[in-house]
């Protein structure tokens, strides 16, 4: 069936298959490869893209679902993205990198929503995403020190 | 820099390699622990090929198609393909496999009283082992003897990408690209398992989403992905699911041992014996004899015990075979230890550290069981006990302690190129990074030797063309290993400009072509050793507190060091708190998602307190190793730290008693 998605700012007009998860749209359609699976069952937060600002698991959610709706994913030039992705080098929030885009995306989603994330709202929150390499600690760094930045750069505009 | 490729969503996983025409591969598995197959129709199956793919051609191997039976859920018997990807998950359906139920074992307990599961075998003991000299204990100085059972269950790598591999044929070789830690061990692997020559086949690493130990095996599916590439004169791809992860992937721990300790009443260990038993799953593994062997030679770990034996018995399971988890063995083999010298000073009346400093020693020592242990450990844990102020610390936290032995992996050592064009440095490494962000100390190390800035270098994906030889990457090997031989080519490629240019100089490098492969030999295992501490109220998730006093040599990187402690450390905890794979009776796997298999999640990061202390090691960068200092050191001093608060001694792993940590079951 037809679908009509904007990902990352840019409408897709694709006939797929009604049984296409929104994970193989992206990666296999669009070829944005930077949203991962690492689990099938909503678990793991590989595949965590935003739907209409609101994150989501990607695989478990079919493309057509998000028919006329707005997907967010790692690829996006967003510039308060660029903020986080930096963070994250910065505090060396990664090792092997295969959940980092899904933590990014989850991360985003954190600080979006709430603009005074202290250290357990934000690990309450991350618990949808896992990480096997990093014990989550160089992670909870990162999404501070993005943080820091993001409010840094408010009160600078401001 | 690779940093910047990840968060940018460019990484270049094995899920990420397309070619045109691309086959997807699915394999139907079996749904029964044990039960004999009657007919299979359909699908690539044992009718057309039929073989195996173990190092070592033991009569136990298993088939990478399943023969006439099978063994353990999830076991392989048909692959089917199309160029969709669901496509070929619906393809699975086709295939219709007459299966007769048998009874299965599903523990090493239920094995050692059932039946043998395999024809012509008497019972399911596999193999057996022994280390050390055999002692009666009339003839050994003691004066008490503590016995028990140190269980620890399976636990899985569970690297977050699951495992997976394109073949594709092309031009008449076999090109591999694999989610691996050794491109090399693959090639062996394949290469005997296919009856290939050197020249048929080269094997392209990709970026590796996490390993843990499992990514350094070769597979029955990579096999048959390979197979049917050339069959099919198409790439074929296969991507694990997560359930098929936890089903069929080699897991790591599955050990009993059942230890005898005999000592003076003043703490002084005389002799050591048991048997340890190993889950091997359903069929021999290659890992089966690393495993085993870690444990049976190192138990005695950092403490001389002069009468030391152990029979290591190799049990077979209806379950998914035997493999590699960070460490392999080794933390087995500090548990077992560990657990039965607290059960020694609680016997004793001793304080945990008293009896520790009573059988650590001044000097390195051969242990009876064939463990060199380089360093004296006794120095080292008093200058740890009084770093930590111990002895007031134990008096106000529930502390439990360890100390440890990383016996590191360096041998045979390690293969590099660097090439030197257009103003960059491209390294290739032999072992294959499989996620703990080798890049770092790779333009640190290189940064220095050239005397150029670190973006100028990047660290890039090898294959057995490029590296004609190469080891691999585990066994806290690639600070010592890769940063030796890193080291070593650079010294080369220094000296091709000197004898160009009569000097060297960063400029001369860089405005002309160098390129030098070198392979850096080391003919033994180093090791070192390390200090954990762990206090925690078992009514708070969050007390977790991890003290760390570790030997690392030079610091090559200090981020990737803090990386392998964090990350260790939350896996250490999981392992004793909750990480694991269950079967029911009669072999049927309990824990088919990743969620349930226990792995921690970020709302349990537990508090550190690290202490690193830089000896240098006899190796060109000084280094020692890391990756596997704390799942040796950390479970058991753990244990030690609840099992003071319940009254209840802690031998079985992981614990398994909801009313621990409420928070962490809520």
């Amino acid at each position: 069936m037809m679908v009509n998605i904007d990902v990352n700012g840019k409408e897709y007009k694709k006939d797929i298959e009604p049984r296409m998860l929104l994970v193989s749209f992206l990666r296999d359609e669009l070829n944005l490869t930077g949203t991962h699976i690492g689990c099938d069952t909503s678990n793991c937060g590989a595949c965590t893209v935003l739907m209409d600002g609101k994150s989501i698991k990607s695989c478990t959610v079919l493309a057509v679902q998000a028919n006329n709706h707005k997907i967010t994913t790692i690829e996006s030039d967003d510039p308060k993205l660029d903020v986080i992705k930096q963070a994250y080098v910065d505090e060396n929030g990664l090792q092997c990198g295969f959940c980092t885009p899904g933590m990014i995306m989850q991360t985003f989603y954190i600080l979006e929503n709430n603009e005074n994330a202290d250290e357990e709202y934000i690990k309450k929150n991350l618990r949808g995403n896992l990480c096997r390499c990093t014990g989550y600690k160089s992670i909870l760094d990162s999404i501070k020190k993005a943080e820091e930045k993001m409010k840094g750069e408010i009160s600078v505009s401001k | 820099m690779y940093l910047n490729r990840f968060v940018d969503g460019e990484g270049k996983y094995i899920d990420d390699i397309k070619f045109d025409n691309m086959l997807y591969m699915s394999i139907v598995r079996s749904p029964y622990a044990h039960a004999k197959i009657k007919n299979v129709k359909g699908g690539l199956n044992s009718n057309e090929l039929k073989a195996y793919y173990t190092g070592t051609d033991h009569a136990m191997r298993e088939p990478v198609l399943a023969i006439d039976e099978v063994s353990y859920v999830g076991q392989c018997i048909a692959a089917v393909f199309s160029e969709n990807r669901y496509e070929s998950e619906d393809l699975l359906n086709s295939v219709e496999v007459d299966y007769e139920p048998l009874d299965a074992v599903s523990s090493i307990d239920d094995a050692l009283k059932k039946p043998a599961i395999h024809k012509g075998m008497k019972d399911n003991i596999l193999d057996v082992e022994e280390a050390g000299n055999k002692f009666n204990e009339r003839d050994i100085n003691y004066d008490l003897k503590v016995s028990d059972t140190i269980f620890m269950d399976r636990v899985l790598a569970n690297p977050i990408e699951t495992r997976g591999v394109v073949a594709y044929y092309r031009d008449g070789v076999l090109h591999v690209y694999v989610s691996s830690q050794s491109v090399h061990r693959l090639k062996g692997g394949l290469m005997k398992s296919l009856n290939l020559k050197d020249n048929d086949i080269i094997v392209h690493h990709v970026d590796t989403g996490g390993a843990f130990g499992l990514k350094a095996l070769l597979f029955p599916e990579y096999v048959i992905a390979c197979y049917a590439a050339m069959k099919y004169k198409k790439p074929v791809k296969w991507i694990e699911t997560r359930t098929e992860h936890l089903q069929s992937s080699h897991a790591g721990r599955g050990v009993r041992a059942d230890i005898t300790l005999y000592a003076r009443n003043n703490g002084k260990i005389t002799g050591l014996d048991g048997t340890v038993y190993l889950d091997t799953g359903a069929y021999f593994a290659d890992a089966d004899l690393v495993d085993m062997g870690n444990v049976i030679h190192e138990v005695t770990g950092p403490y001389f015990i002069e009468n030391a034996h152990l029979t290591g018995k190799y049990v077979l399971t209806d379950k998914a075979l035997n493999g590699y988890y960070r460490g392999a063995g080794k933390p087995e083999a500090s548990i077992i230890m560990e657990r039965m010298i607290d059960l020694l000073a609680d016997k004793l009346k001793m304080d945990i550290a008293d009896i520790r400093l009573e059988n650590a020693t001044e000097k390195p020592f051969k242990s009876p069981l064939g463990l060199d242990m380089n360093y004296p450990t006794k120095p080292f844990l008093e200058a740890a006990l009084k770093y930590f102020d111990y002895y007031k610390l134990s008096k106000k936290e529930n502390l439990g302690i360890s100390l440890g032995v990383l016996d590191e992996d360096t041998a045979p050592g390690e293969s590099c190129r660097i090439i030197v064009k257009n103003g960059k440095v491209k390294v290739y490494l032999g072992g294959d990074v499989s996620g703990q962000g080798h890049e770092l100390f790779v333009q640190e190390i290189l940064g220095n030797e050239f005397g150029i800035e670190q973006s100028l270098i990047s660290l890039d994906y090898d294959d057995t063309d490029i590296l004609k030889e190469g080891t691999g990457t585990w066994g806290s090997r690639s600070g010592i290993t890769h940063g030796s031989v890193l080291m070593k080519t650079a010294e080369v490629i220094k000296n091709d400009v000197i004898k160009k240019f009569g000097k060297y100089d960063s400029d001369l490098l860089l405005k002309n072509e160098f390129n030098e492969y070198y392979y850096y030999k080391i003919d033994y295992n180093a090791n070192s050793v390390n200090f954990n501490m762990v206090s925690s109220d078992i009514n708070d998730i969050n007390s977790i507190k991890i003290y760390v006093y570790y030997d690392l040599g030079k610091v090559l990187n200090l981020k990737n060091v803090l990386g392998s402690i964090h990350g260790g450390g939350l896996q250490a905890i999981g392992e004793v708190l909750s990480e694991t794979l269950r079967y029911t009776d009669d072999g049927q796997l309990i824990t088919n998602n990743i969620a349930d298999a226990g792995l921690l999640t970020a709302d349990k990061i537990p508090q550190y307190d690290i202490k690193i202390v830089e000896n240098n090691s006899e190796f060109p960068d000084k280094a020692k190793g890391i990756g596997e200092s704390t799942m040796i050191g950390i479970p058991s001093a753990f244990a030690r730290s609840v099992e003071l608060q319940t009254g209840k001694r802690v031998s079985k792993f992981p614990i398994d008693d909801i009313s621990l940590f409420n928070k962490c079951v809520e």
